[in-house]
């Protein structure tokens, strides 16, 4: 067991329970829906109207001993992962059905984001006029 | 300057949104929105995660989205103001300034607007090595944030390797360390490389140059 910070999407969890090996992340069951928003039910791995089902096959490299691996769960739904061996940090990223085709349909994706005195704007709060959408940086 | 664009067609339902997708905040971006005197919704993505939504691989990258929320042009690099770099004179951007006011006055049937073929060369599909690319900017990031720029690095060049024509990833990073103490190279000697491909794609305006 070792301490390491898991960068789940927008999720920012540090954790004592962590156990890294070789290629992987194993962490406590217990704390699976506080690190990534899932959570183990009897019809598979659930967040929100999600399910993944968990083949038999892979089940015993997924859930072990009241642990579960999440680098081997980003494989099963085909979520980039990047680790960092000296500050012990995961970064987790989006889902196959987040990523794949996302933009094939052209219809340009929501977000919520604040500006400079905090309050949240959507896209979706635009409906019903054009918008021109700009990105810039400083750099 | 997109604040004039923005007066001028205020009371034909649309609307100008903007996006600083800029690891160090609202520090870094506040400055240029306070001159700028901003009337329209003008946000912050410091973790730079609309930009990946949208995959933007430079900026300034410029997406017209059509009154039921579909992209109609998207990825377009362009400056409201061009400087001419030997006179160093400073013109408007006309010609693309008129390209939305021709958008917003005939919708769908203007001459800008992007059919299907085009809109896909500016928004090619994920592959696996595009979103990995992407988890090791974000990991790259968040160490360099953190006090960990060392560590970061190994991440940024592995995004920069495995996504290369993704410009982003290399200035963010570039700007949250030394492009030359760190990476070898310089600005002009990055944009000469082949594998990144242009640093800002054709404009494609009406289409004589797309598909």
């Amino acid at each position: 067991m070792t301490t390491a910070t898991v960068l789940y999407q927008d999720l920012e969890t540090r954790t004592d329970g962590a156990r890294p090996t070789a290629d992987g992340l194993w962490v406590p069951l217990s704390e699976l829906k506080a690190l990534t928003g899932w959570e183990l039910k009897p019809e598979g791995v659930c967040k929100d109207e999600v399910c993944v089902p968990v083949p038999d096959a892979r089940r015993h490299a997924l859930i072990r001993d009241e642990e579960f691996s999440l680098t081997e769960f980003a494989r099963l739904i085909e979520q980039p992962v990047a680790r960092d061996e000296n500050q012990r940090v995961w970064y987790f990223g989006p889902p196959a059905w987040e990523w794949k085709s996302r933009l094939a349909s052209r219809m340009a994706p929501d977000f919520e984001l604040p500006d400079l005195s905090g309050r949240l704007h959507t896209l979706s709060g635009l409906l019903g006029k054009k918008v021109f959408l700009l990105f810039w940086a400083s750099w | 300057m997109w604040q004039e664009l923005r007066q001028g067609l205020k009371d034909k339902n649309f609307e100008v949104m903007t996006i600083a997708c800029d690891a160090k905040g609202a520090a870094a971006v506040e400055p240029f929105i306070t001159a700028a005197h901003q009337q329209h919704p003008s946000l912050l993505d410091e973790k730079l995660r609309v930009a990946e939504l949208y995959d933007v691989r430079n900026v300034p990258a410029i997406f017209w989205i059509d009154e039921s929320g579909r992209m109609v042009r998207a990825n377009d690099p362009v400056y409201a103001q061009r400087r001419n770099r030997e006179t160093g004179e400073t013109t408007i951007n006309e010609e693309y300034l008129n390209a939305v006011r021709d958008w917003v006055a005939n919708g769908t049937k203007s001459a800008y607007v992007m059919d299907e073929g085009r809109i896909g060369s500016r928004l090619p599909d994920l592959e696996f090595d595009d979103v990995s690319a992407a988890a090791s900017f974000h990991l790259g990031t968040f160490l360099a944030l953190h006090g960990h720029p060392a560590d970061a690095l190994s991440h940024f060049k592995r995004a920069h390797a495995l996504r290369p024509e993704n410009w982003t990833y290399k200035r963010q990073a570039w700007n949250l360390g030394d492009i030359e103490r760190d990476y070898g190279t310089n600005f002009q000697e990055a944009l000469k490389d082949p594998a990144s491909g242009p640093f800002y794609p054709p404009l494609d305006l009406v289409g004589s140059g797309g598909s």
